[in-house]
């Protein structure tokens, strides 16, 4: 009974010890952040570094209106249907590929190469090559099509490899007693293994999304003549940089949080209804 | 009334950039909506152009688009991001808002063609800055990629030694470039490029992060300095170029350089945030840093400043109607509207008689003629920008153009320039 | 049918991640009932992704392939096969002459590559020094499934700002004039303003880390959620000492987890170019910043060459992580 408690004790104590790193560790990736947070609410005459010029929500009005460089909203909406669109391909292409990697087949491991050089070509020259092929079939690029191309590309890779991580291990004894008791390849997919996999589904996922959205290299010259959300950004550079661009980080970063929440409240509810 | 109904592929594709409109005013988009008329009424035809933050604004092409009643889109892009667009998707736009220092890149590659000055109408009155390398009879010509080495052209295309009827680009905006400081951190007052290596400012000195004009920079120092003599700083030899970045990395193992800064928006910060002391520095940068409540000086270094020019190129796959309403655009450009809005900005436009008829006296005053503001001044975008009484650094227009020590340049010796300033960075 | 790896002795099953309800009997016995399906050809799941790789990805790297054999001119290339421009990449000028003060030095452009690579190591490590103890505790101390993505996704959320915004507030954060100076000025810790926290490696190793350490927690996580517990706590019933049951159960299961993460890290590492401009304020250059500079101004066979140096490094770093661990074995 002793040894018991005793052991209790020391598990709350590391957990203790865990959760205070884990804060830490938070305020450690939202460091620059910080500053972000309350130089969006720089004064109308101030810019994007220390010290406030007063105290003003200007810059988050500016947010709503037309930008004087470049299309602040309308980059900012086709980056995020880019980002999603990328995200449902990224999540689709790595489930099936990780499933077709559970065994051995001919040419996996050129085809585990090819899938990681997409992790390695330097953006810039990725975007020249497809340029130049596109230029001489007569294909004009655009973020859509060009550019979802090469986002795909690029974040197939992490889905795939979380996928890999997923299925490195996994007991398919559930799956083999489905299959004995005559269920078929796609019902057992979809009873039995998707359920398990489907964090990991997500996971992979997000990856493409956060990847898609944040992407700037492999896009300069195939977004065609509309700016996703990074170029319009990398323009808005060569004059001053206003506070703007930090209510915009403010606004992505709280509106991030809400998404969590629902999140957590919607997977609870669900969970329970389950039940 | 029109049923909001689901977007298709080709609206969300143009009218995306549409929806700022709604977001702004919702009411009247929601108006036009109801009676199914655009905002705007565009003329038939559709100009694509690209370029950086500096001329491609959203004022700007706007209303170009209201004046020549064609629809004139923007596209800003960052630096390597417009020159790769330029070179290789000329049909991806019909006007190209480039440099003359990128033209030893873009008349061979042929990616633009050659503008008749016939068809422009203002061109009698475009400065002899671009035509003849002088602004004035007694200007000195400038080293490097001065406009004038680059404007003229045959009708095919290719270079012509003196003045033709075929220019590769229609002279734009331009400005001369130096170093700005702040006068409470250096204590004294700058007037040679030689303070940029002076050992008082030791970790408070940025250059810009680019070696075509780093170098050109670092070497108006050096040479203002008398530690090196140059032939030609706009084409420097391998022994001028070697000897130069190894002083450069002598002084960078010194501690010497705080950063090298990449975008307008960075040296500002840096001054702002009084990381730096002196920097090299463009001119509406020290405007924005004064701008934000940091006193910030534009030097005028006797040894002269670094020009550069830009200015409206045409597609070479540009035809017919389309054709029209670039040039139509060009001339836009050459009409003062544009030239007094850049104006405000700091820069300065080729035909500056058109600008004057859309600048205030004020304004013309300050901006152009270096005197003392006669009262508040503000941007094209309506901040206050220049006090009551404050006078432009560097003087006036002419005062600035006439000693041009250096242009912007692209040197034979590029690729070698890039491969030893990439040994200096990592020095 | 699908063939699949050898069903494990063990029947019982073991939720993936926490505690995850199994399919409840009756879910089996309907599975009995549906009627069979097709089987499902390997070849059909990557035939999507496959076409799409070969579209977007081998064609223009043949391109790529391609002009780094063509000759520079200005403003673009001409078609040719020559070898000159790998031999800039590799050689000095004066490389064959005894004379020369470059006699048998190699380029540039080695070094550089060689300097990326040394740095990506070192912030590797750091990274996983960081990220270890974090996916740690969201697979095992946190024990409900919802709590360890939530946890999981606060992590993540500065990735949804542009790196290009993050990058402008490092300034205001590090800067001489900045918060991080200002805090540690009011507790007394220094007592004038240090520019040692950006523009320097040690700000740069940070950021750097800051940057791209949940890219290896997550696989980390996912390796580490699917231990069963009950091996954990059978162990430890048998006598075993936490210290132990780390190191004979968990850190041996989670490897292919963290090769995993080192393979996204010394990847994204290696083709670094922003932050080295934007934190270190350019005071190094890396291949990535090498591939832009000449990028920028047109020579693209160089550009190629030097891309294709980069990806032979990072494709032999990838090669070795899995050699050391092979994540494939245990499909």
């Amino acid at each position: 009974m002793a040894r018991w408690t005793r052991r209790r004790t020391k598990a709350l104590a590391v957990k203790t010890g865990f959760s205070v790193y884990y804060v830490l560790f938070i305020i450690f990736i939202f460091g620059p952040m910080i500053a972000m947070f309350a130089l969006s609410f720089q004064g109308r005459r101030g810019g994007t570094s220390f010290p406030m010029r007063g105290f003003s929500t200007y810059w988050w009005e500016k947010l709503l209106e037309p930008s004087s460089i470049g299309d602040l909203q309308g980059a900012l909406a086709r980056s995020l249907i880019l980002a999603l669109v990328v995200m449902v391909i990224t999540a689709l292409f790595s489930t099936m590929l990780a499933m077709a990697f559970r065994r051995k087949f001919r040419g996996s491991n050129l085809l585990f190469y090819t899938i990681m050089l997409g992790l390695m070509v330097p953006g810039v020259l990725l975007s020249l090559g497809l340029a130049t092929l596109m230029r001489q079939i007569g294909i004009p690029p655009a973020w859509w099509s060009s550019g979802l191309g090469v986002h795909v590309v690029w974040t197939l890779p992490f889905g795939f490899l979380v996928m890999m991580a997923v299925f490195n291990r996994f007991d398919s004894s559930l799956e083999e007693a489905a299959r004995d008791m005559g269920a078929g390849e796609w019902t057992v997919f979809r009873e039995i293994t998707l359920p398990l996999i489907l964090p990991g589904i997500v996971a992979a996922g997000l990856f493409g999304f956060t990847l898609s959205y944040d992407e700037f290299a492999r896009t300069t010259l195939l977004s065609g003549e509309y700016n996703t959300l990074p170029l319009d950004i990398n323009a808005s550079m060569t004059q001053r940089i206003r506070p703007t661009l930090f209510a915009l980080g403010t606004a992505s970063t709280i509106f991030s949080f809400c998404l969590i929440g629902l999140f957590i409240v919607v997977y609870t509810i669900l969970y329970r209804r389950s039940r | 009334m029109t049923m909001p109904r689901k977007p298709t592929l080709h609206e969300m594709k143009t009218g995306l950039s549409r929806r700022r409109f709604v977001l702004t005013t919702a009411g009247a988009a929601a108006a036009g909506t109801m009676t199914g008329a655009p905002a705007i009424v565009y003329g038939a035809e559709s100009i694509r152009t690209i370029g950086l933050g500096v001329s491609i604004i959203n004022e700007i092409q706007s209303k170009a688009s209201k004046d020549t009643g064609d629809r004139i889109r923007g596209q800003a892009l960052g630096y390597g991001a417009m020159i790769g667009k330029m070179l290789n998707q000329n049909d991806q736009y019909e006007v190209a808002e480039g440099y003359f220092n990128d033209m030893d890149l873009m008349i061979p590659a042929k990616v633009w063609q050659p503008i008749d000055t016939k068809r422009i109408k203002n061109w009698d009155k475009v400065s002899n800055l671009t035509k003849t390398g002088r602004l004035t009879a007694g200007s000195s010509l400038g080293q490097g990629d001065a406009p004038f080495r680059h404007l003229w052209l045959n009708k095919d295309g290719s270079r012509a030694s003196g003045p033709t009827q075929y220019i590769s680009m229609l002279p734009g905006w331009h400005n001369a470039d130096s170093i700005g400081y702040n006068p409470e951190e250096t204590g004294r007052k700058i007037e040679s490029w030689a303070e940029l290596f002076s050992p008082d400012f030791k970790g408070k000195v940025a250059l810009v992060n680019a070696p075509q004009i780093g170098t050109m920079d670092a070497a108006m120092a050096v040479e203002a300095m008398g530690l090196m003599k140059f032939g030609n700083k706009g084409d420097m030899t391998r022994a001028e170029i070697d000897q130069l970045v190894n002083f450069l990395i002598k002084k960078k193992k010194e501690g010497h350089f705080r950063a090298f800064w990449e975008t307008f928006g960075q040296s500002v910060n840096l001054m702002v945030s009084g990381e730096v002391a002196i920097q090299s520095m463009w001119s509406p940068a020290v405007t924005a840093v004064k701008a934000e409540g940091v006193p910030c000086i534009y030097a005028a270094p006797k040894e002269g400043m670094r020009g550069w020019h830009g200015g409206c190129a045409i597609s070479a796959k540009v035809t017919g109607k389309q054709l029209d309403a670039a040039y139509e655009y060009l001339n836009w450009w050459l009409d003062g509207w544009a030239g007094a809005f850049v104006a405000r900005q700091g820069y300065y436009m080729s035909v500056w008689s058109n600008v004057k008829d859309h600048l205030s006296q004020e304004e013309w005053d300050f901006w152009y003629l270096g005197k003392p503001a006669a009262k508040e001044l503000s941007d094209p975008f309506g901040t206050p920008i220049v006090k009551k009484g404050e006078v432009r650094d560097g003087g006036s227009y002419e005062a600035r153009f006439k000693n041009i020590a250096v242009w912007n340049s692209l040197m034979k010796e590029n690729d070698y320039l890039v491969k030893r300033w990439t040994e200096f960075l990592s020095a | 049918m699908l063939q699949t790896a050898p069903p494990h002795a063990k029947r019982h099953h073991s939720g993936l991640i926490g505690d995850q309800p199994a399919p409840p009997a009756q879910d089996i016995a309907r599975l009995k009932k549906s009627k069979r399906d097709q089987a499902i050809h390997p070849g059909w799941l990557v035939a999507p992704a496959s076409l799409w790789l070969i579209v977007f990805l081998v064609v223009p790297l043949i391109g790529i392939v391609v002009f780094s054999f063509w000759t520079p001119i200005r403003g673009g290339m001409t078609p040719d096969f020559t070898l000159i421009n790998f031999g800039n990449f590799f050689r000095q000028e004066g490389f064959f002459d005894p004379e020369h003060r470059n006699f048998l030095k190699l380029g540039i452009f080695v070094t550089t590559l060689w300097t990326t690579f040394r740095f990506t190591i070192t912030v590797m490590a750091v990274c996983l020094i960081i990220g270890y103890p974090i996916a740690f505790f969201l697979a095992m101390q946190v024990k409900n499934f919802k709590w360890q993505l939530a946890l999981f996704l606060v992590a993540m959320v500065p990735f949804w700002t542009s790196y290009l915004i993050r990058a402008v507030a490092w300034l205001p954060m590090l800067g001489r004039r900045g918060l991080f100076n200002k805090m540690l000025m009011n507790l007394g810790v220094i007592d004038k303003p240090s520019s040692f926290f950006l523009y320097s490696e040690f700000g740069y190793t940070m950021a750097l880390a800051q940057l791209y350490v949940v890219l290896c927690i997550g696989p980390i996580f996912f390796s580490l959620a699917k231990i069963d517990k009950d091996i954990l706590e059978a162990a430890r019933d048998m006598g075993a000492s936490s210290y132990q049951v780390f190191r004979e159960i968990i850190l041996p299961l989670s490897l292919p987890g963290v090769a995993i993460g080192m393979i996204f890290l010394f990847v994204m590492l290696m083709g670094e170019f922003a932050t080295a401009v934007v934190v270190y304020g350019g005071k190094t250059s890396t291949t990535g910043t090498v591939i832009l500079n000449y990028y920028a101004t047109a020579n693209y066979p160089f550009a190629a060459v030097n891309a294709i140096m980069l990806m032979l490094a990072m494709m032999i770093g990838v090669f070795f992580i899995l050699r050391v661990v092979d994540i494939r074995k245990e499909l």
